[in-house]
């Protein structure tokens, strides 16, 4: 809990994210991380699960929180081997059908990208955020944070399509009691 | 047949020519062709070069592209990226290392997104440096070109690969070096045939071979060419001709390609054909020369042929057919025909009388001849009659007609088998009959005679013809050809002179009066041999028996008979035309006489006889002119006296030859006037001097009136024309007074002399000369004015 807001206030805080043509990008990843450094505490949802469906990952994009741990349900009736090799998790689910014994747990802040070894068109992403104020955008490019107590943040912005290696757009900024719409843009070039 | 030199003979010459021509259009065309290939083969050669230089190009592409699906194979290995990515250096150098030798890399590295060095493995690291350079150099978003690059390491050729690592984005590079080996040139040899070398060049010191498919000792060759385009060297004694590529240059050193192809490689097929080209030259050569001296001979075997043949027609021999087997039909076959139809001509001229085709005299004594041989043989000899008659008073052709007529006749006689009928001169004929003995030739005579009963019809004209016949057997009456055709002969003329139709030869035919070949033949032999004498019979003016002249007579002085009577061989000499040879004898004699008794002036003028035969001689002035120039004497000193019957025998000719005589200067004297044919119109025509009075009116005068009036008359006509007169035959003194009181002007006669031999007359011409009243027995007182 913050020291500076009370329960009181929760601003509900609209973020569109833009690319570098002013286009509107969806999955895109917006974090209030509270200036000054301080990081409260998290809880970690329980039940996250990324499918592949379709050889996909289903959802594309999905943002956790720290120490989340996250099911990785095959749903298609071929295997697949999903790996990693992200320094945030590596790991490897070797060719499984159904759900795997273990859910993996992503205990480190970071960019983690997901791969199917035997079909390498398969990718994902799993944004693990070291702030509980997340939110991915929706199509329109905005994404929705319900309670984001006031205070001074670094609303930091991420897209995958941002090149390997570049970090996350910073923007600090300061959230009122009203609510607030923040403009976020990345430099990521329209498709 | 003298051997010639080549070029003298038209074979030789024909084969020279030929083969010559040939060799030059050969060795022209040879030449040509060879300077062609030449410039063909290296034409080609730098094609083929450039051709090699993409060659090389594809291949490292090639190379190129399989490694980096080779590479891009291991990269995308899961357990490759497992170690790779972790975070153990030690694990992904080793992993580098291991899949790297698994596809024989020498060089493994990984590289981050913007190139640098995250870890390699193998060798060479270094060389990566300006490779990486190069490549972030490009820029951020340029990626790695798919084609290989080349660059060297430590002095040798790497081809690198440059292959992204996904995991499952691209999350780095991974960088593989192959060694450039000899496959890449054994490979390129392979598919062009030529040779691939690779010079690595360092930025300080000479061109180093880094690959070559030509042997160690060709380096110092390789290094010394120049670092870019076509150039020549020599290896191993062979040129090669070779193309310089620059295929990669970095600060490391210069990668150089030399392709190189040996020029006489290249050229070798066509040298093959050139060798080919060349045998077959001299192969056509040499069956060219082979036909060309066929052919030569073809034309020259013929003309030899002919050569000889016409040597042996020159050499007489008319009876060998020209070579040539008139097979050939031509220019060669037409020649020899043309050749053999002269010969046929020429021996038909030898061997046939032109005008009758019968056999000429020379076939029929060669058959004659061949008869004999055999066996007996007889000959029937034919002489007719007044064929001269004919040509004066039909002409010629008739008379030639008859001619043929009569031996037509001859020939269609049934005579054995192996006759012959043949013409044998002017108007004889003569048939050869083998085998035949003497009454078997006198029965051919007879039929001979028979059919010439029969009269010719030329055109309006009936010809009686006549003739006489000689019959001479073999071996009876002689063993030779000639002999027996002599023998027949002398039956023949026998024959005529005793108008018997046909005798046969008799031995005393030979001897005595009778006209015979013998006599013609020892007659040549007196004229020869010195047996004619010139008697001289003077001439005395009547007036004062001056010696004005005096009659040259010729006698024979025959070895075994003594003096022959002049009646017993003039006739005959003038029947046979030997009267001109004596005739010119005479007349030499005469001159000869003249020129010593003129000199002396002893004699003025000495005449003598002209016969009708020296009147058509058309050689007669020219001849007459010789001797009297041969002797130096004047033409006026000789006098030519002829009678009337030879004049008017063919008066125009004889008027043509008189006029020319008196042209000529000579005197001309009618002798025996009075008697034979004549006519005062040709008398007036002639340009004669004189005339003598015939013998006959003046040894009848004195008894006789009619004849000493013939005699008055014609010294009237004489004198009225302008001619002295002659009278021949003074036989006493009488008549010498008679004549000259009828004003004749000169006498001869046994009177004065009988014709005397010359010296006799010289001996006799002087004492007259000194004492003329006595030298003449018995003369009358002479008028002494």
């Amino acid at each position: 809990m913050l020291a500076a807001g009370g329960l009181a206030h929760a601003t509900a805080v609209q973020v569109l994210v833009t690319g570098s043509s002013g286009q509107s990008l969806t999955d895109a990843v917006v974090m209030f991380e509270p200036a000054g450094g301080a990081k409260p505490a998290i809880k970690p949802p329980t039940q996250v699960e990324i499918a592949q469906q379709g050889r996909r990952f289903v959802p594309l994009v999905t943002v956790v929180p720290v120490g989340t741990k996250v099911q990785f349900p095959n749903q298609d009736t071929v295997r697949h081997h999903v790996y990693s090799f992200s320094p945030a998790k590596k790991f490897e689910l070797k060719l499984y059908v159904g759900k795997p014994e273990s859910p993996i747990e992503f205990d480190k802040p970071g960019i983690v990208v997901l791969g199917c070894n035997i079909h390498d068109t398969m990718v994902g992403w799993v944004v693990v955020a070291d702030t509980p104020w997340f939110a991915k955008t929706q199509a329109g490019g905005r994404a929705l944070l319900a309670d984001l107590p006031p205070g001074a943040y670094t609303l930091r912005t991420w897209h995958p399509d941002l090149p390997a290696g570049m970090p996350a757009a910073e923007q600090a900024v300061t959230v009122g009691a009203a609510a607030a719409e923040f403009t976020a843009r990345v430099n990521v070039a329209a498709k | 047949m003298k051997p010639r030199r080549l070029l003298n003979s038209l074979g030789g010459r024909i084969v020279t020519l030929f083969l010559g021509l040939l060799l030059a259009v050969q060795g022209a065309g040879f030449f040509a062709i060879r300077q062609s290939i030449d410039a063909n083969a290296r034409a080609q050669l730098a094609d083929q070069l450039a051709v090699g230089g993409r060659l090389l190009d594809r291949l490292l592409d090639q190379n190129a592209q399989q490694l980096a699906q080779a590479a891009t194979l291991l990269a995308a290995d899961y357990g490759f990226r497992e170690a790779v990515l972790s975070d153990d250096a030690e694990t992904i150098r080793s992993a580098l290392d291991n899949h790297g030798a698994r596809i024989g890399a020498s060089v493994v590295a990984l590289l981050g997104l913007d190139y640098s060095l995250r870890a390699a493995g193998g060798q060479g690291a270094a060389a990566l440096a300006p490779l990486r350079e190069r490549l972030a150099a490009a820029g951020p978003a340029a990626r790695p070109p798919a084609k290989g690059q080349l660059a060297l390491v430590d002095g040798r050729p790497f081809q690198f690969v440059v292959v992204p690592m996904k995991a499952p984005l691209e999350i780095g590079w991974v960088v593989m070096g192959f060694a450039v080996d000899q496959t890449l040139g054994d490979d390129l040899r392979a598919l062009s045939g030529l040779h691939l070398a690779l010079l690595a060049v360092p930025p300080v010191g000479a061109p180093r071979v880094a690959l070559s498919t030509l042997p160690v000792t060709a380096g110092a060759a390789l290094a010394a060419l120049p670092a870019q385009g076509l150039a020549e060297f020599e290896h191993g004694g062979e040129t090669l001709e070779s193309r310089v590529d620059t295929l990669a240059d970095t600060p490391a050193g210069a990668l150089r390609a030399v392709l190189a192809r040996s020029v006489d490689e290249a050229v070798a097929p066509y040298r093959r054909l050139q060798a080919l080209l060349l045998v077959i030259t001299v192969f056509g050569a040499g069956v060219f020369a082979v036909g060309s001296v066929l052919t030569a001979r073809r034309v020259t075997r013929p003309l030899q042929a002919l050569v000889h043949a016409s040597r042996r027609l020159g050499q007489g021999d008319f009876d060998t057919p020209v070579a040539g087997d008139g097979t050939r039909d031509d220019e060669l076959g037409e020649l020899a025909q043309a050749f053999d139809g002269m010969r046929e001509v020429t021996q038909r001229r030898l061997y046939l009388d032109d005008l009758t085709g019968l056999p000429n005299r020379g076939q029929f004594a060669r058959r004659l001849a061949q008869a004999i041989e055999a066996g007996p043989a007889a000959v029937v000899m034919l002489d007719l009659d007044r064929i001269k008659q004919v040509n004066d008073q039909l002409g010629y052709q008739m008379g030639n007609r008859l001619l043929v007529c009569v031996g037509d006749r001859l020939r269609r006689l049934p005579l054995a088998d192996g006759a012959v009928v043949a013409r044998l001169s002017g108007d004889e004929f003569a048939l050869m009959l083998p085998g035949a003995d003497r009454a078997e030739a006198e029965r051919a005579a007879d039929a001979v005679l028979v059919v010439l009963e029969q009269p010719v019809r030329l055109d309006d004209s009936v010809v009686d013809v006549a003739g006489g016949i000689g019959i001479a057997c073999a071996p009876e009456h002689a063993a030779s050809a000639e002999a027996l055709l002599s023998r027949a002969e002398v039956a023949m003329y026998e024959a005529k002179h005793r108008r018997a139709g046909r005798l046969s030869y008799q031995a005393e035919f030979d001897s005595g009066s009778a006209t015979t070949l013998t006599l013609l033949g020892e007659m040549r032999r007196a004229l020869q041999q010195g047996e004619l004498r010139l008697f001289v019979q003077p001439k005395l003016h009547l007036l004062d028996a001056g010696l004005v002249g005096a009659e040259a007579l010729v006698r024979w002085q025959h070895p075994e008979r003594g003096l022959v009577p002049p009646l017993q061989f003039i006739p005959f000499a003038e029947e046979t035309g030997f009267i001109h040879e004596l005739t010119l004898w005479v007349v030499d004699e005469a001159a000869r006489l003249l020129a010593r008794w003129q000199g002396e002036g002893l004699l003025p003028r000495l005449s003598v006889n002209l016969s009708v035969h020296d009147l058509m001689k058309a050689d007669l002035v020219e001849r007459i002119d010789t001797r009297l120039q041969r002797h130096g004497v004047p033409a006026q000193a000789l006098c030519l006296e002829i009678t009337e019957s030879a004049i008017m025998n063919d008066p125009e000719r004889a008027l043509q030859t008189l006029r020319a005589l008196k042209g000529l200067g000579c005197k001309l004297s009618i002798d025996d006037f009075g008697t034979g044919y004549s006519s005062y119109a040709t008398l007036r025509n002639l340009p004669v001097d004189e005339l003598k009075i015939d013998m006959s009116f003046v040894k009848a005068m004195e008894k006789v009136p009619k004849d000493a009036m013939i005699v008055r008359s014609i010294i009237e006509v004489a004198h009225n024309l302008e001619l002295s007169v002659v009278a021949e035959g003074v036989e006493n003194g009488a008549i010498w007074q008679q004549l000259a009181a009828l004003g004749c002007d000169e006498a001869q006669g046994w009177h004065i002399a009988r014709p005397l031999p010359a010296a006799e007359f010289e001996a006799w011409a002087r004492s007259h000369r000194a004492a003329p009243a006595q030298t003449a027995p018995a003369l009358p007182a002479l008028h002494t004015a």
